[in-house]
């Protein structure tokens, strides 16, 4: 420590351990916040049509377009160390032969939710409802998912648009039965680790409450007698990556 | 011109003096740990992990601000060099080896 060169190295040694200390220290903290999420998932509609993977191909697929009802609670997810919430909902189907093939699982649905503290992102977004006419104050107040909503974690959609059509390997999803729309998350922190979905409680955290619903996928239409417009899907805010404003 | 260089050797490297040292090791290691702690209280008390970057990030600041310029209270006790030789060989003034 003799000279001002020996000094600042020292110093910002020193600092660099005390920065990887308090970083565990509050990825550690999180487990202290209690944790108590519940959800309600209902099916609103399911279809199942023909259709291709993209527009030049030949093969044609059955696509199912699931609309669904969403009331979560999540606002206890969001800690100190939280910056933001990746919230997604899969449609989880069994195999031909349960016992030697796992179950598929398909995402229908996704949204990233910022922290209130997360510096606001173009990204970061939950679908806006587009309507025409503008929502009355009470409409607002009452069934509107964040960013409209007071707090991050409250999410109300009604009658939700899937963002992806799903469709099997096998090229055929109608008439599956046993299957199941589950809702899942991914807390992604400032420091520390990334937590999915507990449905156990563990300490303080609490497992999901709800947040599942079986349906069966029903037999597949005849494109004549769906309107294209029934099939649209929710675009979010990431369409816009990459490209200028 | 030889004067002016010592000065700007001496500001450069700022050397202080050994209970400075021991002074300047004693507070970065104080002064750093207790900015950690508080930033974690801090940003934990608030709720907020913003609190703790800029209660750690002020900390480190004002420990360098402390611990790196050659302030005199790190030269309060100068070390008292040997005379000069005079002539060949003998040292004018004595040793003290192990305080005898």
């Amino acid at each position: 420590m003799h000279s001002s060169l020996v000094r600042v190295q020292n110093v910002f040694g020193f600092f660099t351990s005390v920065a990887f200390t308090v970083a565990a220290v509050i990825a550690v903290s999180v487990l202290l916040s209690p944790q108590h999420p519940s959800a309600s998932l209902e099916l609103r509609n399911v279809q199942v049509v023909k259709g291709r993977p993209h527009y030049y191909s030949t093969k044609r697929e059955e696509y199912a377009h699931i609309k669904f009802d969403l009331d979560a609670d999540l606002t206890s997810l969001f800690k100190w160390n939280t910056k933001q919430i990746f919230l997604y909902i899969t449609a989880s189907y069994p195999s031909s032969s349960p016992s030697t093939i796992p179950s598929s699982e398909a995402v229908i649905w996704d949204a990233i939710i910022p922290s209130d503290f997360a510096r606001s992102h173009a990204n970061t977004y939950l679908h806006p409802t587009t309507s025409k006419t503008k929502p009355s104050k009470k409409s607002k107040q009452k069934g509107k998912p964040y960013p409209e909503g007071a707090s991050p974690g409250i999410v109300r959609l009604s009658n939700q648009k899937p963002k992806y059509q799903i469709t099997d390997v096998s090229g055929k999803i109608a008439e599956r039965t046993n299957a199941t729309l589950n809702l899942h998350w991914n807390i992604q922190p400032w420091v520390g680790a990334l937590v999915w979905t507990n449905t156990k409680t563990y300490g303080r955290w609490e497992g999901l409450k709800g947040g599942v619903s079986g349906f069966e996928f029903p037999a597949l239409k005849g494109s004549e007698t769906v309107k294209k417009e029934e099939l649209r899907t929710e675009t979010g805010g990431e369409r816009n990556r990459g490209s200028p404003a | 011109m030889d004067e002016l260089l010592e000065q700007a050797r001496s500001i450069y490297e700022g050397e202080i003096d050994f209970h400075g040292q021991s002074l300047a090791e004693t507070l970065s290691t104080a002064l750093l740990s207790l900015s950690g702690v508080l930033a974690f209280i801090v940003g934990f008390l608030t709720q907020n992990i913003w609190q703790t970057l800029y209660v750690g990030l002020g900390g480190t600041a004002l420990t360098f601000l402390v611990v790196v310029p050659p302030w005199p209270f790190f030269n309060q006790h100068p070390l008292p060099w040997l005379p000069a030789r005079t002539g060949r060989g003998a040292l004018a003034g004595s040793i003290t080896v192990e305080g005898s």
